[in-house]
């Protein structure tokens, strides 16, 4: 029986890694049809090195520095270029564990180029992916996941509201204040212009793919398949999703007159991204809840930002980070003394402000860590560099041609000429 | 009016020229935008100079016309609502249907359009103007065109019916613009069905007041924090009052005389008695409003409504709730003859 057990496990957790890589294609496409046809080559194939980059640096020292021995208040430290070795005791393959938690490393880190859209130079991307992936993801993840000090208070997060989706939008708000806005975006009279996506459908098919792959990246995060629980953690998140969806529908349509598109896609990201830290911990009605205020609260952060003239292209800052905080505090409020594995029950179910204050303190530090080393680190590297940023002339012709020397659309962009030279 | 220059009224003087009607008008225009009647009477007599200076260079070229005619501005100049800058919308009909009448009348079309143009009517983007024969035709070939749009029922042909029917002549014969009306108006007795047509094509509005009462202001380019006076302000007043008007054959062009005329119908009376002010009030406004800014044709469509002290703020929002519920009880008219 045990061996059944460690080998359906096993499998769980391949399938959870599966779909939480597939979520990369999700958002290739959210991020290309959410900007221009000019750096859509760009865009989509970026995030197939850096998820090849992230994956040799988690394999190197990310996952040692997570979840490696003799740790200190910092980080673990051993398990380098993990070798593929069981642990001990593990009710499941550590290599199938190992790939899962790379997948979530890779996401963390495609979140934070959400902020670099249409502006960085390809090399910023080849270095910060480095950077981010040895400095920055693994040190939130060992506080709350590796038995580090925030997993010592009992801070909830259980599949990364805060340790995914917050720490790469800190990351993504550090390199969208350095980078500056994209030309055209703000106005001389303080007004703000709509730089609008080159394909809706690429977006909703973006977000449809980021749903489904959530399936493994909340489901999974069981890690086990004892008693079925997986399937609890999937329905909350499945209505979480739809809550934040409609949401935003309604909020847009009541303010602005009419229901937005790119404010739905977001309020069912928000929705996804806020259940990701309670759901195991909170009721359904809770989960329903929660995905709607994300749903609203990301209509009002994207407002937030555009007015601080902040450029936030793929709204990163309003579907991970806003959603990410609020989905990090609702644990507190609403996590049941029967479903609160680790932590206390929140304040609506007898938890007082314990909890609370345990979520509030571990999403702050979280975030100003990454923000602040996230951004230290951008800056140096803008002086090494000498800029972060393309010229002004390789960002008008698009990033396709400046960065690569080739189209993603090519039939958009070639001149006749060298259309009659193919066709004859 | 203010003092012509001497050459205007000095028959064959060279200088009467397009140029100088646009500098009288730029100098003179002050002085008449105290109220909408009063610019709409000074539009029309600027309008009316340019036609003189056009016939007589035809003269000079083609000789005098060659039968009777009728030259009408359409749009806001048909319903006497002109703006401080408008452009130009205009057709001519014509006695006689002869190939070489139509040379004549197209020719002078063009010079019209022209000479309106630098006399400070932009052209009209849509070619609503003389210089196009779609809308320079004799009277034969005018029914026709009519007929055919009334017939086709396409997007096209409805949004040039609903253009022609502003019709208002300014030079020659005014049965003319009417016998043609009451083509319009005796196909729709006869097929009620079209006012529901017309109906559909006037139903998509830009609202500008939203759920929480708010304004519902542009919230992206360059005029943000706007909203758009022409769409969500005038249309729904223009288009639905100009549809009960097609309905109830009232001849008036003007939004304000068709009210008018319609109140003066058992059925309307009590119906539509609110919304002659309510219309008054959006020209005054709009008035109001750009005398401060008139630097180009796009800006006057927007109003920022930030800078509207409180009082009036409240008033605009009453005037735009009101052309929705003018657009509600339209819709429950035309639907309401079609039940019967």
């Amino acid at each position: 029986m045990k061996e059944i057990m460690f080998s359906l496990n096993s499998v769980w957790l391949v399938l959870g890694a599966l779909l939480v890589i597939l979520m990369q294609g999700g958002f290739i496409l959210l991020e290309a049809g959410s900007t221009r046809m000019k750096n859509a080559g760009h865009i989509a194939g970026k995030t197939v090195f850096t998820f090849g980059l992230a994956s040799i640096v988690f394999w190197a020292v990310g996952y040692g520095f997570i979840f490696g021995g003799n740790s200190n208040f910092f980080i673990g430290l051993s398990d380098f270029f993990y070798s593929g070795d069981q642990a001990d005791g593990m009710p499941y393959s550590t290599a199938a564990f190992f790939l899962f938690q790379l997948a979530f490393a890779g996401i963390s880190l495609t979140i934070a180029f959400g902020g670099f859209a249409e502006r960085a130079k390809l090399s910023a991307y080849l270095v910060f992916a480095i950077l981010f992936s040895v400095l920055v993801y693994p040190v939130v993840a060992h506080w709350i996941w590796g038995g580090g000090w925030l997993a010592e208070h009992g801070k909830q997060d259980f599949a990364g509201s805060t340790v995914v989706h917050l720490t790469g939008a800190m990351a993504a708000f550090a390199a969208t204040i350095l980078l500056k806005p994209r030309i055209g975006k703000f106005n001389k009279n303080g007004t703000t212009n709509n730089i609008f996506g080159h394909n809706q459908v690429y977006t909703a098919l973006g977000v449809i793919v980021l749903w489904v792959g959530w399936f493994g990246f909340n489901g999974g995060s069981t890690f086990v398949v004892d008693d079925g629980f997986f399937g609890f953690v999937a329905l909350n998140t499945n209505i979480a999703a739809g809550a934040g969806a409609i949401a935003a529908l309604i909020i847009s349509w009541m303010v602005l007159g009419k229901s937005d598109i790119p404010t739905i896609l977001n309020g069912a990201l928000a929705g996804l991204v806020a259940i990701t830290a309670s759901c195991a911990f909170v009721e359904t009605w809770a989960a329903v809840l929660i995905g709607f205020v994300a749903g609203i609260l990301v209509f009002y952060s994207v407002k937030f930002f555009d007015k601080l003239k902040v450029d936030d292209p793929i709204y990163a800052l309003s579907v991970h980070g806003a959603a990410g905080v609020w989905g990090t505090l609702s644990t507190g409020l609403f996590a049941t003394p029967e479903l609160a594995a680790v932590g206390k029950p929140g304040l609506f179910y007898g938890g007082g402000f314990s909890q609370l204050g345990v979520q509030a303190m571990g999403v702050s530090v979280s975030a100003l860590y990454a923000f602040a080393v996230s951004f230290i680190l951008l800056y140096a590297m803008k002086k090494v560099m000498k800029g972060l940023r393309v010229s002004e002339e390789e960002e008008i012709i698009g990033l396709d041609v400046s960065e690569h020397g080739n189209y993603g659309y090519p039939e958009a962009f070639i001149t006749n000429e060298e259309k009659n030279r193919i066709a004859n | 009016m203010g003092a012509f220059p001497q050459c205007f009224y000095h028959m064959g003087c060279e200088e009467m020229s397009y140029t100088t009607i646009k500098k009288w008008r730029d100098t003179e225009l002050e002085k008449h935008d105290a109220s909408s009647q009063a610019l709409n009477v000074f539009h029309d007599s600027v309008m009316k100079k340019v036609f003189e200076t056009a016939l007589k260079k035809q003269k000079a070229l083609h000789g005098p016309p060659p039968c009777l005619y009728s030259w009408f501005v359409m749009g806001s100049a048909g319903r006497f609502e002109q703006a401080i800058i408008s452009d130009q919308d205009h057709g001519l009909v014509y006695e006689e249907d002869s190939e070489s009448a139509a040379q004549y009348f197209i020719r002078l079309g063009k010079e019209l359009a022209d000479g309106l143009n630098e006399a400070g009517y932009p052209f009209c983007d849509g070619n609503v103007m003389s210089s196009n024969p779609v809308w320079c035709k004799s009277k034969s070939k005018w029914n026709e065109q009519l007929s055919k749009w009334l017939k086709e029922e396409s997007f096209e042909s409805i949004r040039f019916l609903l253009i022609f029917y502003d019709a208002r002549v300014l030079v020659g014969e005014e049965e003319y613009i009417f016998e043609l009306k009451q083509h319009v108006h005796d196909y729709t007795n006869q097929n009620p069905h079209f006012l529901e047509r017309l109906l559909e094509n006037t139903q998509h509005v830009k609202k500008a007041v939203g759920f929480f009462h708010q304004f519902l202001t542009e919230t992206h380019g360059s005029y943000a924090g706007s909203i758009d006076l022409k769409q969500s302000g005038f249309f729904p007043y223009v288009n639905n009052i100009r549809l009960l008007a097609l309905k109830e054959s009232v001849n008036a062009t003007s939004t304000l005389s068709r009210i008018e005329e319609l109140t003066k119908l058992p059925n309307y009376q009590r119906d539509l008695s609110w919304c002659k002010g309510e219309f008054e009030k959006l020209l005054h406004y709009r008035l109001q409003y750009h005398k401060k800014m008139t630097e180009n044709y796009d800006d006057i469509h927007y109003l920022d409504v930030k800078e509207l002290p409180k009082d009036e703020k409240k008033d605009m929002k009453q005037i735009l709730l009101n052309g929705q519920r003018l657009q509600d009880y339209t819709q429950a008219v035309i639907q309401g003859m079609m039940r019967k």
